[in-house]
């Protein structure tokens, strides 16, 4: 016996909710009071909770998308069992047994009483405390009603003045007047809070020039792309979703520091040059100075373990391995292939590893095994004109080295001025975990490393 | 122009009207030599004689079918009975014959009667002569009910009920005989359905009837004090009933209020408030629609517990009061 998973009505406003994520899969076992999917109302955003054991058969909405209020979202039962491949619209349309109905009334009731601290909060002070705001229906006088229907106000945001909070016409009146007659839905209202778009300078599509959400959203990347305004739009998806998330994240909770320091390459590009020949023909790859620098890298951290952690909770977890991210650029976002223990490979077997990684991520063929335990990633933008960068932590690593390009510059050597192929590097760290002098004593440590690159062999 | 009572305009209403059409005549108890119940014909057998000032003996059933016959036969009769509260003997000619007989002959027949008689309480005068059962009538097709509150309408509205050919019950309040207003010495008729603003105002609609209009207009100046500008409506006939006039004043005040002196349950408030809730207006309605009404008792002879019984000027201010919330 399949049984539905639909969206709850949680106020009397309400009348669609957006899907913000799910936390099942399809075939994902679903116990009661699990929480199923995260949605976002006009007033709140709430966990909605499985009421049913069994599988997660179905889902028929994605995230973000935005579902009418008793719609099907999805079923559960048993495995195996048939369910409609399209979404079959308001729930009981199928006409269940009763028995379905029957159980779905008190998820119904449980999930208003979740929501009845929200939309009573929402209400205005001059509410009575006593009135249930969310059992009783709304009271308004057919004047009011009339001027609400006039001025497209909404009833239920309009404080009412008269007994037991009865909306009066002049209520109405007030109300559009304070709010100069903005009308938006409630999801827009929403979404510009969120977004800190003033509603004001948002143009409504609707009717009366009511706003939608897109309608906010609109303004909001014209606000952020002043140039390209009318522009393609591609929604945010796949890969590009998770960066952006996990960038944002690691950008607003780790407080990053970013060390440069310059590195004199004349000996890397020696060591390079004479390695370029034998690997080739070990392995049928060029030897790059990404996996010199990985190397060093890899040498550098087992001398500074400080740097190979990682914040969980309340604890530092020290790794024991060295398993460097590597950044590669894909065509539609950033990908970080790992190569596990790379402090215990030659340089060999490095470039072997690098360029079938490299390979496997511009073609999207990395296995999500092959992205996941890193300790720390290496950015390296020296095929372009970058000379420093400030690179974001790659989470939950706490350290990341940016890269920049090969360049010869006049320096200082031995009170003579000299072209020297120089490099910067960039390392940026997530100063809960690592102090400046220890992370500035790494750097110094990998620096070293790759201008006098024979004590890799140490 | 001269002040008249209430209780002259009637008076003078009929003798007019006798004077020009021969076919008008009064009947009812004592209303010769000794003027009628309350001295409205006083003096006018001696102008018109016995045959046409006709006292009756004390049967309401035989005045009123007297005058229905009379009424079929081509007169145009006006009855007075001393008090309403006996038109329940007059009830069967009235409501089974005077009512039904144009309809049931296809117009062949008409019965231009008026029924005069005084209602409602303020006189002490206790259960059985203080009732206001206008409602009743109101409720029957084919009689149409007049119930004046100023001189002036009384003499246009009596003028229009003599001339109308179907029966009219003309109701006269007791308290209203003695106020006066201007009064034309000419005769005038004033049309039947038409209601009077009695007052502008622009925040609440008061409809009252009778007494009640007056009582109103006092609540209305006190209220003014307080900056609340009260309409004050006289519908001045229940049948026909000038919806409009009303209609158009909720739609502007946007609150109505309905005052009458007779028993709430049942009375003619309900009948207009539910016409307001039915028209146009309701979408101008801005507050529950409020009826004062007399108290579901008979009317007590105590002279205290009959004010009490039924809305008193305090009571119309607190319900405007209420009305807007500014209690």
């Amino acid at each position: 016996m399949v049984k539905e998973i639909f969206m709850p009505k949680l106020s009397s406003t309400m009348e669609v909710g957006t899907l913000l994520q799910w936390f099942k899969n399809e075939g994902d076992a679903v116990a009661v009071g699990e929480p199923l999917f995260e949605i976002m109302t006009d007033k709140i955003n709430i966990e909605v909770e499985s009421y049913e054991e069994g599988i997660l058969l179905k889902k028929y909405f994605e995230e973000d998308d935005e579902v009418p209020i008793n719609h099907v979202v999805g079923y559960i039962g048993e495995a195996g069992e048939q369910v409609p491949d399209s979404p079959p619209g308001e729930s009981g349309a199928a006409k269940e047994e009763e028995d379905v109905s029957d159980s779905r009334q008190p998820q119904l009731e449980d999930l208003v009483q979740q929501g009845i601290t929200d939309t009573t909060s929402e209400r205005t002070a001059n509410e009575p405390a006593e009135t249930e705001a969310t059992a009783e229906k709304l009271r308004a006088t057919p004047a009011a009603r009339r001027a609400a229907r006039e001025e497209n106000v909404r009833l239920a945001e309009v404080p009412g003045s008269g007994p037991k909070g009865r909306i009066h016409q002049g209520d109405v009146m007030a109300f559009t007047s304070s709010h100069t007659a903005l009308k938006a839905t409630p999801l827009a209202k929403k979404v510009a809070e969120a977004e800190g778009v003033d509603l004001k300078e948002v143009s409504g599509t609707g009717s009366q020039g009511k706003i939608y959400r897109a309608d906010v959203e609109g303004v909001k990347q014209i606000a952020s792309s002043p140039v390209e305004a009318g522009g393609k739009r591609v929604k945010l998806e796949g890969i590009r979703k998770v960066v952006a998330q996990r960038t944002l994240q690691s950008k607003t909770t780790a407080p990053h520091v970013t060390l440069t320091t310059e590195v004199d390459m004349t000996e890397a590009i020696n060591l390079r040059k004479q390695l370029l020949g034998p690997i080739e023909q070990q392995t049928g790859f060029r030897v790059s100075y990404t996996e010199i620098i990985l190397k060093a890298a890899a040498y550098s951290l087992k001398m500074h373990p400080h740097i190979n952690v990682a914040l969980e909770g309340n604890h530092i977890i020290y790794h024991e391995e060295i398993n460097l991210g590597l950044a590669v650029a894909a065509d539609n976002g950033l990908l970080v292939p790992v190569v596990k223990n790379a402090d215990q490979k030659g340089l060999a077997a490095l470039t072997a590893e690098c360029k079938r990684l490299g390979k496997a991520a511009r073609e999207n063929k990395v296995k999500p095994e092959e992205m996941s335990g890193g300790t720390f990633t290496v950015s390296n933008l020296g095929m372009y004109a970058i000379d420093a960068f400030t690179p974001v932590i790659n989470q939950p690593e706490s350290a990341i080295l940016g890269v920049g390009r090969i360049n010869e510059k006049p320096v200082g050597v031995n009170g003579a001025i000299e072209l020297r192929p120089m490099m910067v590097l960039s390392l940026s760290f997530d100063h809960r975990v690592i102090d400046g002098a220890p992370a500035a004593a790494f750097l110094t440590e990998l620096k070293e490393a790759l201008e006098q690159p024979f004590k890799l062999l140490a | 122009m001269r002040e008249l009572t209430y209780l002259e305009a009637v008076k003078e209403a009929m003798s007019q009207e006798m004077r020009q059409n021969e076919d008008v005549f009064i009947l009812g108890e004592d209303i010769g030599v000794y003027g009628g119940a309350f001295g409205v014909t006083r003096g006018m057998i001696e102008e018109f004689g016995p045959e046409r000032i006709r006292n009756t003996p004390i049967s309401e059933a035989a005045i009123s079918g007297t005058a229905v016959g009379a009424a079929l036969t081509g007169m145009r009769p006006i009855l007075e009975l001393q008090f309403s509260d006996f038109i329940t003997i007059a009830m069967d000619n009235m409501v089974n014959q005077a009512a039904k007989i144009r309809y049931m002959y296809g117009g062949k027949g008409k019965v231009p009667m008026v029924l005069r008689t005084p209602s409602g309480s303020g006189t002490g005068a206790a259960a059985q002569h203080s009732q206001s059962l206008e409602a009743w009538m109101a409720h029957v097709p084919g009689l149409k009910v007049v119930q004046p509150s100023t001189a002036y309408d009384a003499k246009g509205l009596l003028k229009a009920a003599i001339d109308d050919d179907n029966p009219v019950i003309f109701y006269e309040h007791k308290l209203c005989y003695k106020t006066k207003s201007d009064v034309p010495e000419e005769q005038y008729s004033i049309p039947l359905g038409k209601a009077d603003v009695k007052r502008q105002g622009t925040d609440v609609t008061i409809v009252a009837t009778a007494i009640m209009v007056h009582k109103s207009l006092e609540a209305a100046a006190e209220l003014e004090k307080e900056g609340i500008h009260v309409e004050v409506i006289d519908p001045r006939t229940l049948v026909p009933l000038d919806t409009e006039t009303i209609i158009q004043s909720v739609k502007k005040t946007s609150r109505l209020i309905v005052v009458h002196e007779a028993v709430k349950r049942g009375g003619f408030g309900g009948e207009i408030a539910s016409t307001i809730a039915e028209s146009e207006a309701f979408d101008y309605l801005d507050a529950p629609i409020k009826r004062l009404g007399g108290k579901a008792v008979p009317i007590p002879y105590n002279p205290e517990l009959e004010k009490a019984a039924i809305p008193t000027v305090d009571d119309i201010v607190a319900a405007v009061k209420e009305t807007l919330n500014r209690l």
